[in-house]
């Protein structure tokens, strides 16, 4: 498990289409395809990384993707005491058209917030998250808030400032 | 500070019991309410005029809003402002409330609070020292006593005005309304 | 005729001194954490303030369960000798002020039950507990007395003492008093014991829907039962006072020993609370109990 040069080597034999890469301070990168996320995880599951830390997402408007990246860590390694952290990032790129992927709660019970929060800021589709109903925001928006091509000047002089305010004459001020 | 003239007490005991004794809710919004504790406890001690955090909105007459309103907070601050007994009074903390502050294009921070609530008064800037507070606590025992501290009474007039506001940035407002609207303006 | 107006002036006394003992106790709160703290009369600028205000009702037995509370403490003042005037001294003593003290807690807990407000609920049955805590040291403590004067008249416990000399300086009945200083912040509601009315975690527990005048009443139960916790102390241990003043001062001294743990002790959780109670004091109250039937018997 510690050596990382073999994992590097398997990902890499057992699986199409993976672009792996090993950094100086031992991080692994990685880049797949969205059909291969489910296999690549289980393995890299499998393999120690154990604790998913978090689920990202990143808006590239001019590539027109929109790109998942989950942070994968373990537990074992971050407290054993030798000091250099086990980290492995992988980074899946989606269609920003039609941006839609498949939940990985089967395999980390803790992506479900995550998931979540990027359906709701970002318009991500998790086929078969439990509930991907709204978690921070209150009211509808004409796109995701998150998205590149959301205008929030745009937004707040069309929205917040055609609330009227109640008493032109002012009060006690 | 005219706490011990007896003459006032025997005048109007009322208005005296509301100027010396404003008890806060402890709401935090936002990045102002680090600013609460120094100034509850041993360094700024708000006690020795009256201040003091009350853990109930019912127990409570000053809402201190310290920092930015999100549209969610937003439903919190009405429902605690609605439960609060009259007179009440209401404070915004900060320029978030005020106008947005460097949350002025957000896409879900309410600008201009004074839309939703009646504020009685503001204190500028980003962040207040704790010493704002006292300064804003002083100004509102002088409007108290002209009687210019009315937003509970302007919340009554404009209620209907006000409810207008709030179900516009509030999709949904699922609780009646809290007084009839159609008296109010 | 002296002794009609005593049935007025005691309970009054009792509020009045409660109210003063609140605001000593915010004052002296904040000397000890280095503040300046509000003046000493402030809790009466507070009680004006809440009954100047409106408060919403949560139907009759929310009102109604707060006045049974103010009533039953009320009604007990006067049992409690003041000094040496006893406006009640005749009929049941000690037994009579254990089952009115039920009083006090249960008109609150109906009040706080019409409210329906989970943090009312949560502080209602850890106010409960907490009784159920301090019930069995305090029963000891009381049922030790009994045994050691032979009399169940609150009033001839008094009497004897001031001829014989404190129970706190009699042998056996010395662990009684020191069981009983030990469960007193219990009583009085003061940290390590604040659980019930615990701002931070449970909203001010009972009180969280009182508003207004509903407020004021509450404030007013909980400045007599301070007072009524501290009465029965110094009655039943240090000799209770051959005249008012000697009686108020000797309450003052036993309050603000109380207070000093107060200021600088965190405060336990309900299940600590519980097995600190059962364990220390009930175990020293029993020995005092042992004790003195031992000797007396």
């Amino acid at each position: 498990m510690r050596d990382m040069g073999t994992l590097l080597e398997q990902l890499t034999s057992t699986f199409d289409g993976v672009r792996a890469r090993l950094d100086d301070d031992g991080r692994m990168r990685l880049e797949a395809e969205k059909e291969s996320v489910m296999s690549l995880l289980s393995f890299l599951r499998d393999s120690g990384f154990d604790f998913l830390q978090m689920v990202s997402c990143v808006d590239w408007i001019d590539r027109g993707s929109m790109e998942l990246v989950y942070v994968l860590s373990s537990y074992p390694s971050t407290d054993g005491g030798s000091g250099d952290l086990l980290y492995c990032i992988l980074k899946v790129e989606l269609p920003r058209d039609r941006a839609r992927t498949v939940s990985v709660i089967p395999l980390y019970e803790c992506a479900e917030p995550y998931e979540r929060e990027i359906h709701e800021l970002f318009g991500v589709d998790f086929h078969g998250h439990p509930r991907l109903t709204p978690l921070l925001l209150e009211r509808e928006y004409p796109v995701p808030p998150f998205r590149k091509d959301f205008d929030t000047r745009k937004y707040v002089s069309d929205f917040f400032d055609s609330i009227p305010p109640v008493e032109e004459e002012g009060g006690a001020q | 500070m005219d706490r011990n003239q007896l003459v006032k007490w025997l005048e109007s005991p009322a208005k005296m019991g509301h100027k010396y004794s404003l008890h806060a809710v402890y709401f935090c919004t936002g990045c102002g309410i680090i600013e609460v504790p120094p100034s509850i406890t041993a360094r700024w001690d708000a006690e020795r005029f009256g201040v003091l955090p009350s853990a109930s909105p019912r127990h409570a007459n000053l809402f201190l809003i310290t920092g930015y309103v999100s549209v969610k907070t937003l439903r919190a601050i009405i429902q605690t402002y609605d439960q609060m007994p009259e007179p009440k009074y209401a404070v915004g903390f900060g320029s978030c409330p005020i106008n947005g502050g460097m949350y002025w294009d957000s896409y879900n921070t309410i600008k201009h609070l004074d839309k939703y609530i009646p504020i009685d008064g503001w204190i500028a800037g980003c962040m207040p020292r704790p010493e704002a507070i006292f300064v804003a606590v002083t100004h509102l025992w002088t409007l108290i006593d002209k009687d210019m501290a009315d937003g509970y009474k302007r919340y009554r007039k404009h209620y209907a005005a006000y409810r207008a506001n709030q179900e516009k940035a509030l999709p949904g407002l699922d609780w009646p309304p809290l007084f009839p609207l159609e008296g109010s303006e | 005729m002296t002794k009609m107006i005593w049935y007025v002036l005691s309970p009054l006394i009792a509020l009045v001194v409660g109210i003063l003992l609140m605001g000593l106790s915010r004052k002296l709160l904040a000397r000890i954490h280095w503040r300046v703290g509000p003046p000493i009369l402030q809790p009466v600028i507070d009680l004006i303030r809440f009954l100047s205000q409106k408060s919403a009702s949560h139907g009759f037995l929310f009102d109604s369960g707060l006045i049974l509370s103010l009533a039953g403490s009320l009604v007990l003042t006067l049992f409690l000798p003041l000094g040496q005037y006893t406006p009640m001294s005749g009929s049941g003593g000690l037994l009579v002020i254990l089952y009115v003290m039920l009083l006090g807690p249960l008109g609150i807990a109906f009040s706080s039950g019409g409210a329906a407000n989970p943090y009312a609920s949560i502080g209602i049955s850890r106010k409960l507990m907490l009784a159920m805590g301090y019930e069995l040291p305090l029963l000891l403590i009381v049922l030790t007395v009994m045994t050691g004067y032979r009399t169940i008249s609150i009033v001839e416990v008094v009497r004897i003492q001031q001829a014989q000399g404190w129970a706190i300086a009699t042998f056996p009945l010395l662990l009684s008093a020191l069981a009983y200083i030990l469960i007193l912040p219990a009583i009085l509601g003061m940290r390590p014991f604040e659980v019930v009315g615990a701002a931070q975690e449970i909203s001010s527990g009972p009180v969280v829907e009182f508003g207004g005048p509903h407020l004021a009443l509450s404030t007013l139960q909980h400045a007599l039962t301070t007072y009524i916790g501290l009465s029965l102390f110094v009655n039943l241990m240090l000799g209770g006072g051959s005249n008012p003043v000697f009686f108020l001062l000797k309450m003052l001294v036993v309050f603000v020993l109380c207070l000093c743990v107060h200021a600088v002790f965190p405060r336990f959780r309900v299940d600590q609370a519980i097995r600190y109670l059962w364990r220390w004091p009930a175990l020293v109250a029993m020995a005092g109990l042992v004790l003195t039937v031992l000797m007396g018997g």
